[in-house]
């Protein structure tokens, strides 16, 4: 028992440092008047570019002269939130065609399979910039855009579960007492795939928030003056010449949730038991 | 040959579903192509919609457009005036393909490299690499290319910042356009080598005690290799959103910073043309794929 438990355990390690790196980040985009205290929209004209640590400028300025830790703190918000948002609105997506497809069997199942496979050869971000032609530039476009863009993995996923949990045992067990189909479905099988959901939940967050800085740097997604880390990546990308600072903040905010998110969804993927 | 004619049958299929969605959503975006930045009078707006056939219904335009198409004429771009759609393509399409064969090259060299010291070099070596690989595939590519510019090109002052003249220029986008698919591919690889070591015939080879080189190359490599063949298709998409960002960032004068602009400028035929060309590569890079692991081994036919 005690071997078992250690066992376990020890297949989490690895996961502690990126939760507590990411339970930070959250903090910090929930609370920002606490940790930054200046306004992220005010321009000081005397500290444009200034240097980090410059009169109580932690970060340093961009070249509006506007406080970088702060904006980039705001900007935390909202990428965090499309990054979650794009893992969960992926996930229902994928989820409910995935799920439905191995329920439903022949003859949906295999016309379902085929239409995902032709969608799936299309890349995310080909797929969200043409929608994003129609959706605008808002917070909301870039979500759904992303999301249209890249459920398909999640309903391959599902759907072998779905396959899977169809022929268990307490399945048949539940059939055959006489469950009412509803009842089936919403007692005994959507709880056991609970666990898969939030995998790809996990899973997809770090592509939503990849997808935002992509398309946000290219100038397709979210426009300043809203902050997100593709934003101040973008400005910062343009600001190269001058100083370096206005890009390497960003970035490294990307490069640590990504990564974070990245190990935790493995390591929860790997327990969980959820083949990658 | 039933299954390469039925794969041709779902090419088409998706042709013509991408060649629909594309019309559709050009069609409802919000604003017309001709009203950015400049007041037209409106006999001159009126002008060039029926120029463009826009003034026509919507189900007449889809049908005018898709016979156009299927005749081989994919129209003139809106923004650069009276010049083809065909013409732009054929002058960019050869510059991101060169872009994009250069950095499959590279990314499998890496990859394959990668792969083979974490599966089979020193312990040490192998979690360093593994470790670093997580990092790499999630590295986007925009940020690799500022970093490579700001070191290389700004300061080290070793390469050009960007353009598209002569080969020092192209050594930056390719570098930045190859390294996350290298990280993938590397861990794709890894993996395969690792079912391999279990596999009976792995085994046996240990046994039997083959050469260290020998028995890495044959008895590991080799038949890991599969793996790397069947993700020719994932590699094309990312080459293709990467060239997206490091063509635009480059400036260099290629198929994805067409397509990027011409979603700014609301070209409609431009962005027909080029999500089209995009859906023929990323077709034939799957079907190629496919057919080169089902070539190599049988057995994954039968699945």
């Amino acid at each position: 028992m005690s071997q078992g438990g250690r066992v376990r355990r020890s297949s989490f390690r690895g996961g502690v440092v990126p939760f507590l790196l990411l339970l930070a980040l959250v903090l910090l985009a929930l609370l920002p008047e606490s940790f930054t205290g200046i306004d992220p929209l005010t321009q000081h004209a005397r500290l444009v570019l200034a240097p980090p640590l410059t009169s109580g400028h932690l970060l340093g300025c961009d070249f509006l002269g506007r406080d970088l830790w702060s904006r980039l703190v705001s900007g935390s918000l909202v990428s965090l939130t499309v990054g979650v948002s794009v893992g969960i609105l992926s996930t229902v997506i994928g989820g409910i065609w995935g799920i439905l497809s191995g329920f439903l069997g022949r003859p949906w199942d295999p016309v379902m399979m085929r239409t995902l496979e032709i969608w799936y050869a299309l890349p995310e971000i080909l797929i969200a910039t043409l929608l994003m032609l129609v959706l605008g530039h808002g917070l909301l476009a870039v979500v759904v855009a992303l999301s249209i863009g890249g459920w398909m993995g999640v309903a391959r996923v599902l759907r072998a579960e779905t396959l899977r949990l169809r022929e268990a045992v307490f399945m048949d067990a539940a059939r055959s007492s006489g469950v009412s189909p509803l009842r089936l479905v919403f007692r005994h099988f959507l709880p056991n795939v609970m666990p898969v959901v939030l995998v790809m939940v996990l899973f997809r967050i770090p592509g939503g928030i990849l997808g935002e800085s992509t398309l946000s740097f290219l100038g397709l997604g979210l426009a300043p003056p809203q902050a997100s880390w593709g934003v101040l990546v973008n400005e910062g990308w343009k600001a190269l010449p001058v100083s370096a600072f206005m890009l390497i903040w960003p970035a490294a905010f990307i490069v640590l949730s990504l990564v974070s998110f990245q190990i935790l969804a493995d390591r929860l993927g790997r327990r969980l038991g959820v083949g990658r | 040959m039933r299954r390469i004619l039925s794969r041709l049958f779902s090419s088409v299929l998706l042709l013509w579903a991408v060649f629909t969605l594309t019309f559709l959503l050009t069609r409802f975006a919000p604003g017309n192509p001709f009203s950015e930045g400049r007041h037209l009078p409106p006999e001159v707006m009126a002008h060039l919609m029926s120029v463009y056939h826009l003034d026509r219904p919507l189900p007449v335009q889809y049908l005018l457009t898709l016979r156009q198409t299927l005749e081989g004429d994919l129209g003139v771009s809106y923004k650069a005036t009276g010049i083809p759609v065909s013409e732009i393509l054929s002058q960019t399409l050869p510059v991101s393909l060169s872009l994009g064969f250069a950095a499959l090259c590279l990314s499998l060299f890496l990859g394959l490299l990668g792969g083979i010291l974490i599966g089979a070099g020193p312990p040490l070596l192998s979690r360093i690499l593994r470790q670093a690989t997580t990092v790499l595939v999630g590295l986007p590519s925009f940020l690799l290319a500022a970093v490579l510019i700001d070191l290389l090109a700004l300061h080290g002052g070793v390469f050009p910042v960007a353009l598209w003249e002569g080969w020092r220029s192209a050594v930056l986008p390719v570098l930045a356009l190859a390294v996350a698919p290298a990280g993938y591919l590397a861990r794709v690889f890894a993996a395969s080598m690792e079912e391999t070591i279990e596999s009976p015939f792995y085994r046996t080879a240990l046994a039997k005690g083959v050469g260290s080189v020998r028995r890495i190359l044959f008895h590991l490599v080799l038949p890991s290799l599969n793996a790397v063949l069947s993700l020719l298709g994932p590699l094309a998409a990312a080459f293709l959103t990467g060239s997206f960002v490091v063509e635009t960032v480059f400036a260099i004068p290629g198929m994805g910073r067409v397509f990027v602009l011409s979603v700014m400028n609301r070209d409609y035929p431009l962005i027909m043309g080029t999500t089209l060309v995009y859906t023929v590569f990323l077709t034939v890079a799957i079907l190629v794929g496919d057919l080169l692991s089902e070539a190599v081994d049988p057995r994954v036919r039968s699945v």
